[in-house]
């Protein structure tokens, strides 16, 4: 197995809840390499919500340990969390979540923003990821213009112009009909294919046939952790 | 590079929520726009209050100083003001011969109220009495003629030079110079005619007219008056040195004992300065607390509608943070928003600012013909603009600066699940 980027163990998290305390993972541990594509499943409740939010370094683990490309998560700063994300990893949402007010380009070239990377350079950039999507000739159009597989694409693209370590796409066809979904589906193949680590959360079967490597969750445990021989 | 990036991003931003809310960005405002023409008009009124007095006193002259047995400022104790012996004709003849420093010295006596008559005209005014060094001062620069020279003086000569406002009153349209009035029943021949001096209170300067001392001793006579003393001192710079000389000489001159306060005044220019600084502070604290009024109902306005905003585009600052936007990133956002709305308040304030002034100088200058208000700038000056952007902004970042705290530590899991 390759080099890994994420390594964790014994993790919880838990939530206070009205003065009760609720666990949404107990004991999880996991290792993912580079060029991985792993499915992460379960039914609403499992847990894999947080977990997703925990591998996006967007929240911290009440306990166990989570280590990304050696890094020890638990000990940064909500700052030193923004620039973990902003450099090592590629967020696909459920609702694209684009600006509504910015332009595809605009959109994409965002996280470039937040890295400091000069306006050609951000140009360049950006239209080399939306290229990557297939989306050149929409470049100039805001979301309201787009079709919404055209908005996860354009979604995509704001993920892979950092270049980063991981790809995480939480129910990344959960608002797109079926052929739609497939296009999205093979657009994350082939990124996958070209050497990204991609990791999808999803609760449908026919969106995670896709990844390599299946993970269950069941009540914040995991249940199964399968290589999928059907990809 | 990343700050640099990151500002010019944060502006784009701020144009286009602006102006996505236009109507509601304008109306949020209004408190600051209220604040910055307040701001601004008592900026300039302190201005020109400042111009008129400039040039007040240099029609007195900065250089002069009186000795009196009043005190111009009407500070100190008047009864022991009234109980002081008058200055008499020689002992101001007596300082004049033994001040070194001055450029000149010159008694000058005052009769308030005398009659003046030329033909069937009669009017009341002011008759000085001086000698010929009163002509060096700003107080007596002619617009024709000349003024009377020593000889003259000496002789009792019945010459006369007219105020401004005696020539007008009594030779409309005419040339005075040459013709004679009668100064108390004595005719006296014009020589030449003091320019406008008068200004505000000081309106009394133009209805005077200036005769040599010998000739006002025999028309109007000395007894019972007290003399002024006035001491040309040639510049600002000498002005110490030339009041020390003039209180040592004169306390000798009245015999006035080691240790004792001096029985006469020294009245400068400057003594105004004070009545005109309390002016100026009167304006300046009605002015800033009307402004700091105003700034804070304009603040709490703004600082409403950002919180409206944080609320409306929290999914936003959740997307942003996912992808890498840091805390001060956010931060920095929503202060720029903040104070560009501010700002947008203080060039709306400007043309109405600008329209108050105006109408306030056109109005004294041209309607009410007051003549002193033209040295007061019909424009806003540039500085005083650069000051109420400066102020605005500021406004706009303590404004600002709670929601923006809010925006920045919100948590990006919470925010990303807001929906509206």
């Amino acid at each position: 197995m390759s080099h890994p980027i994420i390594e964790i163990s014994n993790l919880v998290k838990c939530y206070e809840m009205g003065g009760e305390e609720v666990y949404a993972l107990r004991d999880v541990s996991v290792t993912i390499g580079s060029n991985e594509y792993v499915a992460i499943m379960g039914p609403s409740g499992s847990g894999k919500s947080t977990l997703m939010n925990m591998l996006g370094c967007l929240d911290t683990p009440t306990s166990g340990t989570y280590y990304f490309n050696g890094e020890d998560v638990r000990e940064m700063t909500d700052d030193d969390l923004a620039e973990i994300r902003n450099r090592e990893i590629g967020f696909v949402f459920q609702t694209f979540n684009l600006l509504p007010r910015a332009t595809a380009l605009q959109n994409v070239e965002l996280p470039l923003v937040y890295s400091g990377v000069s306006k050609t350079e951000r140009h360049d950039r950006a239209t080399r990821a939306l290229e990557q999507v297939n989306l050149t000739d929409r470049m100039t159009h805001k979301p309201n213009e787009l079709s919404g597989g055209q908005r996860q694409r354009v979604a995509i693209a704001r993920a892979i112009v950092t270049a980063p370590s991981i790809i995480l796409a939480d129910e990344p066809t959960g608002n797109l009909d079926t052929k739609t979904g497939h296009d999205i589906m093979a657009l994350f193949r082939h990124l996958w294919e070209a050497g990204n680590t991609v990791i999808l959360v999803t609760h449908e079967e026919d969106v995670a046939r896709h990844a390599r490597r299946i993970i269950r969750l069941r009540d914040g445990r995991i249940e199964s952790d399968t290589v999928n021989p059907d990809a | 590079m990343r700050r640099s990036t990151e500002i010019a991003e944060s502006i784009r931003i701020a144009i286009e929520s602006l102006r996505m809310n236009l109507l509601r960005s304008i109306l949020t405002t209004s408190g600051v726009v209220v604040g910055v023409v307040l701001v601004v008009v008592m900026g300039w009124t302190i201005g020109g209050l400042d111009a008129v007095w400039e040039q007040a006193i240099s029609i007195m002259g900065k250089d002069m100083l009186y000795i009196d047995k009043w005190s111009w400022s009407g500070g100190g104790n008047w009864r022991l003001m009234e109980a002081r012996k008058d200055i008499t004709l020689q002992q101001a003849q007596l300082l004049a011969s033994r001040m070194e420093s001055a450029e000149c010295v010159m008694p000058v006596v005052r009769l308030w109220s005398g009659s003046v008559v030329r033909n069937n005209t009669s009017l009341r005014c002011g008759i000085l009495g001086t000698t010929n060094e009163y002509g060096q001062t700003s107080s007596a620069e002619l617009s024709s003629g000349r003024f009377f020279t020593s000889i003259e003086d000496y002789h009792g000569a019945k010459v006369v030079v007219l105020g401004e406002g005696v020539a007008k009153g009594l030779f409309p349209g005419e040339d005075p110079i040459g013709q004679t009035i009668k100064i108390i029943s004595e005719p006296y021949r014009i020589i030449g005619v003091i320019a406008k001096r008068g200004f505000l209170f000081m309106d009394f300067v133009d209805n005077q007219v200036v005769i040599p001392l010998e000739s006002f001793r025999s028309t109007v006579g000395l007894f019972e008056r007290s003399v002024s003393v006035g001491i040309k001192s040639g510049s600002e710079r000498m002005l110490d040195i030339v009041r020390t000389e003039a209180i040592g000489h004169m306390r000798a001159i009245r015999s006035v004992p080691p240790g004792a306060v001096d029985d006469f005044s020294i009245n400068e220019t400057q003594a105004f300065d004070e009545q005109v600084k309390n002016i100026r502070i009167g304006i300046w604290i009605v002015g800033m607390g009307l402004t700091i009024l105003a700034f804070i109902v304009g603040s709490i306005g703004i600082m409403n509608i950002m919180y409206v905003s944080v609320t409306e585009r929290t999914k936003e600052i959740g997307v942003r943070k996912a992808i890498g936007a840091r805390r001060n990133s956010i931060l920095l956002q929503f202060l720029i928003e903040s104070s560009l709305l501010c700002v947008i308040g203080a060039l709306i304030a400007f043309p109405f600012a600008q329209l108050i002034v105006g109408s306030a100088r056109y109005i004294a200058v041209d309607l009410l013909e007051q003549d002193w208000a033209s040295v007061v700038s019909p424009l806003i000056p540039l500085d005083l603009l650069m000051i109420a952007v400066g102020v605005s902004i500021v406004v706009g970042l303590l404004a600002g600066l709670l929601p923006a705290i809010k925006a920045s530590r919100l948590d990006p899991v919470e925010a990303l699940r807001y929906e509206q």
